[in-house]
């Protein structure tokens, strides 16, 4: 009888209070989103999942928690902690991106480095708001609402808060279509929402695809070498892909090798979510922060598509500006279906994932430049 | 959490702001003027070392049209070609049928001149060789 009685207190249901309940049903919510709303199924799915076995309630010592050394999830959450995922990550993302729609349309490529200064308005927020400098930078990058990039730069500067950085990336990537119309609506008129973009542009070769891998990769680690470790693997996928002479390889990168990346990214993430680690005043402050960087990387973008029109001869759709965050291909969607609203004629898609394609550079950019001044 | 504006400052925020705006905007705008440019330089290394034989060949093709007739023992070695398949005698508007075929200039006018220069010689059958066959 004592014994079951003892083993009676060792029980999840034993131990849990109303933080694990609160998160498990976050779990909950996240796997219903993915599988009823479709919302970023293949990363809230398994964040979700996660979510829900970091919270079923355990006895301390055991080595079974995230954070418990020689535990099997400690092990798989190396490769976060580690930022290999991330890198793992971008190198499938690579070999999946198509760059000839932004190599035929270089000027769009500006509007990706203007919306990420969505990041640098949250890290002077998040400074005056108390977070230290590491945090800050961590808190910010979700501005560039890049999951992978967010996580890698949380877990090289505040390794602590990876799991409410990592939530609030995805969950505001997941609420695209709710956060950037009204943005994109307000900061444009009508006749702006209207403007067409040509549909002929140049024939883009495939020599020009071979050497842009290349030449991106040089430019961009030389500019910012911490950025290395996204952007490296994320120009070789590229140039697995453009290549054409190892299709194998590529077709790896961006099937099992990212995917299996994938599993184990949300996962673990979600597992990090454990609730007497999660459920601080600092993650409310990070959700908080996440909303307006996100919010203002959309605005910066559209602002400064607006301000490229007073010296373009060809205006440019200022919608095209709220694709520059990096969130593939969400964001670049919600532009072409913003502006078809308007005019069912518009197809923006191609031209917006231009502006995609040039917000993971960006973002990744920025991730290198915050890690160096911090380290710095 | 209380908002201030003095923390940006005693953390150095406002410098880290300015210069990673910056750098991110020169990084990606020094990217897309160099994208924007190398069509331009790869066509000019891919026509670099095409562009000789090309121009080799080009007024040799030329001359053997618009110079055919000046030039009668190039002219005679086309039209040649263009009997290969007929035999050794073959009929003068068959070798015209096929001169105007692949667009030759002139095909009356140069079998004209064939004839009367001696490159053509009639069998007496309706039928001609060429002088050396």
């Amino acid at each position: 009888m004592e014994l079951a009685l003892d083993f009676l207190k060792n029980t999840g249901f034993a131990m849990a209070d109303w933080r694990y309940l609160m998160m498990i049903l976050v779990g909950i919510l996240f796997c219903y989103l993915s599988i009823a709303k479709k919302y970023e199924p293949l990363l809230l799915l398994p964040i979700g999942f996660g979510i829900i076995i970091g919270n079923i309630p355990f006895f301390k010592g055991f080595g079974l928690g995230i954070y418990e050394d020689n535990s099997v999830l400690h092990y798989l959450y190396f490769g976060v902690t580690s930022g290999l995922y991330p890198s793992i990550v971008f190198l499938g993302l690579g070999a999946m991106t198509d760059f000839s729609s932004m190599l035929a349309r270089p000027k769009l490529m500006l509007l990706g480095a203007a919306a990420q200064m969505g990041i640098y308005f949250t890290l002077l927020s998040a400074l005056a708001l108390g977070f230290d400098p590491k945090e800050s930078a961590s808190v910010a990058i979700i501005g560039g609402a890049d999951g992978p990039t967010s996580i890698f730069l949380t877990a090289k500067l505040a390794p602590h808060l990876i799991g409410p950085v990592a939530i609030a990336a995805y969950s505001y990537m997941a609420l695209i279509p709710i956060i950037q119309p009204p943005i994109m609506r307000l900061l444009t008129t009508r006749r702006e929402r209207l403007i067409r973009m040509p549909d002929t542009e140049r024939h883009v070769s495939r020599k020009e695809l071979v050497f842009f891998p290349v030449v991106g990769v040089l430019l961009c680690c030389f500019l910012a070498p911490a950025s290395i470790p996204l952007l490296g693997p994320f120009f070789l996928g590229n140039i697995l892909k453009v290549s054409g002479v190892v299709d194998r390889l590529a077709k790896t990168a961006s099937s099992a090798v990212i995917d299996t990346a994938t599993i184990f990214l949300g996962f673990t993430v979600g597992a990090s979510t454990q609730a007497d680690v999660f459920i601080t005043p600092k993650a409310l402050g990070i959700f908080l922060l996440g909303s307006i960087a996100f919010s203002i990387a959309t605005a910066s973008g559209v602002l400064f598509a607006k301000l490229m029109n007073l010296f373009l001869k060809e205006k440019i759709n200022p919608l095209l500006g709220a694709a520059g965050v990096s969130a593939v291909p969400g964001s670049a969607r919600e532009v072409h279906l913003t502006a078809q609203k308007e005019d069912p004629g518009n197809y923006l898609l191609m031209h917006a994932m231009a502006c995609n394609a040039s917000g993971v550079i960006g973002s990744a950019i920025c991730a290198g430049i915050l890690w160096s001044f911090m380290m710095g | 959490m209380i908002f201030d504006l003095s923390r940006i400052a005693a953390n150095n925020g406002w410098a880290m702001a300015l210069t990673g705006a910056i750098l991110v905007l020169l990084g990606l705008s020094l990217l897309s003027l160099i994208i924007s440019q190398l069509h331009k330089i790869l066509g000019f290394f891919e026509n670099q070392p095409k562009s000789l034989p090309v121009e080799e060949i080009k007024p040799t093709q030329q001359a053997s049209h618009a110079d055919l007739l000046n030039d009668l023992e190039a002219t005679v070695t086309l039209y040649q070609s263009l009997t290969a398949g007929l035999g050794e005698r073959f009929d003068l508007a068959q070798l015209y049928r096929l001169a105007h075929k692949d667009q030759l200039p002139h095909p009356h006018l140069t079998l004209r001149t064939l004839r009367e220069n001696g490159f053509l010689i009639a069998s007496g059958d309706g039928t001609f060789s060429w002088k050396n066959a």
